[in-house]
């Protein structure tokens, strides 16, 4: 490791952690910054190692100064797969894999001078643990590397599992953190947004599409079968979706949330349709409170599930169906549940029912008692309790917290609601959503989103949310609608209450990229296979995330570089572009046609270049990506701003391995090999020639020919020029 | 062909070469070349038009151009350009008509590496000959040279009766 100059005056200690050592004389540092940089506990950064042509990933696990003014940083290593091939057959590692060191030994964590730092990395962990807070794509695309398995430095094996704790360091240190960036916001919304928008189609058709539990679907089915108690069944639904929702909603961290709850009412009797109402996040800037508040709702929760559990268990009709697939759910849920405060992302929608979720592992334990002894039935009312009590819980505590408060009521008996208005109902247990949203404008903006998407009935339904029981399916959606409805009401109201923060905009490309229904958590490589999916918006081609992250290390030339992806087949050769096209400005468009990285080269104009086609050869990431692109190319049009669909093949670039003959340059042998004394001592000069030598007469073929080829690629061009004109002129959208 | 090149008389800075990675590799080569003003330049080009530009005594001229933004490599984006994309749906009217122009592409990336391709042939046509031109010329001379020295020449005079000059 090197030692750096430690006095740069760009680097600045952030929040003291404490002291110790000897005398109390070494202080522990929470985060310190260097330059623009800020770098925190926890943060993986790349680490210069000498001699090494790549260099060092690591999280820092401590950060502290000597009482002599040494910097020394505690890292915790990741392992690139070839690092530990010697120890370890290592196979199917994706490209940008490390494993995380783990266990005991030399190699799992070291004390190095904090100036070996030499930048930040961002390294995911896609790990499927339940603890860990699941990558969004967005993440997945911009991280530097991902990791999801650790190698046991001690046993030098490969555990597939994180540990609990590795190198004394909580593993939910070392899973992803669950504050959101900046950045990502608005991606984060859109999926929770996109989530909602899934879930209200799926009560409306029975069906859920979400992946992740099979079951789930299947139970569904079964529900259509079940046709007596289907209402429940959708009510049902509709509450888990809700809350679904609502966790998702929930879930970023950064943001606090409002939940709101609303019961609507039914015309049946038997049962009272509650819907809980979806939990609205008011998207918010970052509170401090918010773990707390989280916990207090988990516990409120659990009281009143107790307690409501019994009165409900008899009017239900009993539905398995709604039962198995709740618990199914809360399952799910609760499987991501742990990590109250990690940074997830990925785990919209688990993570906020993870949140509250912890608290139901006992109700999901409860259940599969409940479902051998009264069918399930009771079972399924109480889950359905919990859920709505759980979502005024939240909303309660974010009341006290820092809304107006809201009462919440459970009950069996529902509301009527009209748009605006909760009427309580029979049975007097109300349940009033006070919850005051305090909401951007922009927040507006994303639910509007999902209410477009599922249609324009429901903005009718929204306003009259009479319920017919009898109809299921539009009782459901309704439902769902109104919720929404009710949001935007809010929305609208709050806005003016609210607190600014930057607002986040969705583009309209995000939110179209939403509906397309893809699951947040696809995963990049994963992509090549969604073929057609694009939504054929126009993107506005901007900088692409991560484009300016700094480059702490020389690049390998480009030559070099181009050289191993020929060999490997990562090498594209864009065609039809803009001449004026910078290189950066191709690998945005790479990255906004086909959501890949990639590094780009423009191949730079020459006196024999096409005035109007500029090329560029593209490096991607893997061959896959590379083989995708060219596909997507041939077979789709990606239409660039001025006209010009890309063109793209395997890039085959030519080498300089041996360099032919240039023509027009000639030597007598002889006289190369005794060269006059003159010649020696004279320096290699240039010149123009004089007439009255024989290279000028040779000098003068060459210069005709010149002229002729030059002729000859005028005219060329220019017929080309004339054949793009009046193919352009014959576009529609002209 | 196409190189820029700079005057002996003139400084020039920062010469760099314009890499080659499309074309066959012994096509010429071009260089940027960055004169101190632009009274340097323009006088550069023109001298650089009017005569042929020798290097190093090769007879195959160097020619020079003025410099475009689009042959440099790093360059910066230029500011308030917007460019938009968009993945056109099958269905699009345009769909064909963009189809057909990607074909055009092809088309004339081929045109011109076939054009490139002839050029070369007709460079290796005019070097060869030239180069046989030279062979010759360099034959005749030597020869010259030749009996002059080895008194063929003086001989040959006599036999004559002719006077040579001995100097």
């Amino acid at each position: 490791m090197v030692e750096v100059d430690t006095k740069d005056l760009a680097f600045k200690w952030g929040k003291q952690r404490g002291v110790g050592g000897k005398d109390k004389k070494v202080r522990f540092f929470q985060s310190f910054s260097y330059g623009s940089v800020e770098y925190a506990l926890y943060d993986c950064v790349y680490l210069y190692g000498e001699g090494e042509t790549e260099p060092y990933i690591g999280k820092l696990i401590k950060i502290w100064e000597n009482p002599d003014k040494t910097k020394k940083v505690k890292v915790l290593w990741f392992f690139r797969p070839r690092e530990i091939q010697y120890y370890v057959g290592v196979e199917d590692t994706a490209k940008d894999e490390l494993f995380l060191a783990s266990g005991e030994g030399a190699g799992l964590a070291n004390v190095n001078p904090l100036e070996a730092i030499v930048g930040k990395c961002n390294v995911v962990c896609t790990s499927e643990d339940s603890k860990n807070p699941q990558p969004t794509e967005e993440q997945l695309r911009t991280a530097d590397f991902i990791f999801y398995r650790a190698f046991d430095v001690g046993h030098c094996r490969i555990l597939d599992k994180i540990e609990e704790k590795v190198a004394g360091v909580e593993v939910k240190f070392i899973f992803n953190r669950v504050e959101a960036q900046e950045p990502n916001v608005v991606l984060e919304l859109d999926s929770a947004k996109k989530e909602v928008f899934g879930n209200a189609v799926a009560s409306n058709k029975t069906e859920f599409p979400l992946k992740k539990n099979p079951s789930k679907e299947h139970t569904t089915q079964k529900s259509n079968v079940i046709s007596i108690n289907s209402l429940w069944k959708e009510n049902a639904d509709t509450n888990t979706s809700l809350v679904k929702q609502k966790s998702s909603l929930r879930e970023q961290p950064a943001y606090r949330i409002r939940v709101e709850s609303k019961i609507s009412k039914t015309n049946d009797r038997q049962e009272n349709i509650s819907l809980d109402k979806s939990a609205l996040r008011s998207v918010d800037f970052p509170i401090k409170g918010e773990g707390r508040v989280v916990k207090n709702l988990v516990r409120n929760e659990e009281k009143l599930k107790s307690s409501h559990d019994c009165n409900e268990l008899e009017d239900r009709p009993s539905e398995n169906v709604i039962c198995v697939r709740i618990e199914e759910k809360v399952k799910s849920i609760h499987d991501c549940g742990e990590l109250d405060d990690r940074p997830s992302k990925k785990a919209k929608l688990d993570c906020s029912v993870k949140v509250f979720g912890d608290k139901k592992e006992k109700s999901v334990r409860k259940l599969p008692v409940d479902l051998s002894r009264h069918d399930a039935r009771g079972v399924g009312t109480v889950i359905d309790f919990e859920d709505k009590s759980r979502l005024k819980l939240v909303k309660d505590s974010r009341g006290v917290e820092n809304g107006p408060l809201k009462k919440l009521k459970l009950d069996e008996k529902t509301k009527p609601f009209d748009g605006k208005n909760f009427v309580k109902s029979e049975k007097g247990k109300s349940s009033r959503d006070c919850s005051e949203l305090e909401d951007r404008p922009s927040k507006k903006a994303k639910f509007d989103g999902p209410v477009k998407v599922l249609g324009n009935q429901n903005e009718k339904r929204g306003q009259k949310i009479a319920v017919d029981s009898d109809l299921i399916d539009a009782k459901v959606l309704p439902v769902v609608t109104a919720c929404e409805y009710k949001y935007r009401l809010k929305l609208a109201k709050d806005s003016q209450v609210d607190e600014k923060g930057s607002s986040k905009k969705l583009k309209p490309d995000e939110n179209t990229k939403l509906s397309n229904g893809k699951l947040p958590r696809a995963s990049p490589r994963q992509f090549a296979d969604e073929d057609k999916k694009f939504d054929h918006q126009i993107m506005e081609i901007t900088r692409r995330p991560d484009a300016d992250k700094s480059k702490w290390f020389r690049a390998i030339p480009w030559e070099d570089r181009m050289k191993s992806a020929n060999e490997l087949g990562t090498l594209v050769l864009l065609q039809n572009l803009d001449p004026a096209y910078t290189s950066a400005e191709v690998e945005d468009i790479v990255w906004h046609g086909f959501k890949e990285n990639c590094r780009a080269k423009m191949i730079q104009r020459t006196s024999i270049s096409s005035p109007h086609c500029g090329q560029a050869f593209v490096i991607f990431k893997t061959r896959e990506a590379a083989e995708m692109v060219v596909k997507k190319l041939d077979e789709g049009c990606l239409w660039i701003s001025n006209g010009r669909p890309l063109v793209g093949s395997t890039g085959t670039p030519c080498f300089p391995e041996k360099k032919p003959t240039f023509f027009g340059h000639f030597a007598i042998d002889k006289l190369r090999y005794q060269m006059p004394r003159e010649m020696r001592e004279a320096v290699s000069t240039s010149h123009c020639s004089q007439p009255n030598t024989i290279e000028y007469d040779m000098a003068m073929e060459w210069c005709l020919l010149q002229e002729r080829s030059d002729f000859c690629w005028k005219q060329l061009y220019k017929r080309q020029g004339e054949e793009l004109k009046i193919l352009k002129s014959s576009l529609k959208s002209n | 062909m196409g190189s820029s090149a700079a005057q002996a008389d003139y400084a020039a800075f920062l010469e760099k070469f314009i890499p080659n990675y499309m074309g066959p590799r012994n096509i010429a080569e071009c260089a940027l070349v960055e004169m101190e003003d632009v009274r340097q330049a323009k006088a550069v080009l023109s001298e650089i038009s009017q005569f042929p530009f020798m290097m190093s005594g090769m007879p195959r001229p160097v020619r020079a151009r003025p410099a475009q933004v689009e042959m440099f490599d790093e360059r910066p984006i230029k500011p308030g350009r917007r460019i938009q994309c968009r993945w056109l749906e099958e269905n699009d009217p345009d769909f064909e008509i963009a189809r057909e122009m990607k074909r055009l592409t092809n088309k004339h990336a081929a045109e011109a590496a076939f054009l490139q391709k002839k050029q070369l042939q007709e460079e290796e046509k005019l070097a060869k000959q030239q180069l046989d031109t030279l062979k010759g010329n360099y034959k005749k001379y030597e020869m010259v040279d030749s009996i002059m020295a080895d008194g063929t020449a003086r001989r040959l005079a006599r036999h004559y009766n002719l006077r040579v000059a001995e100097d």
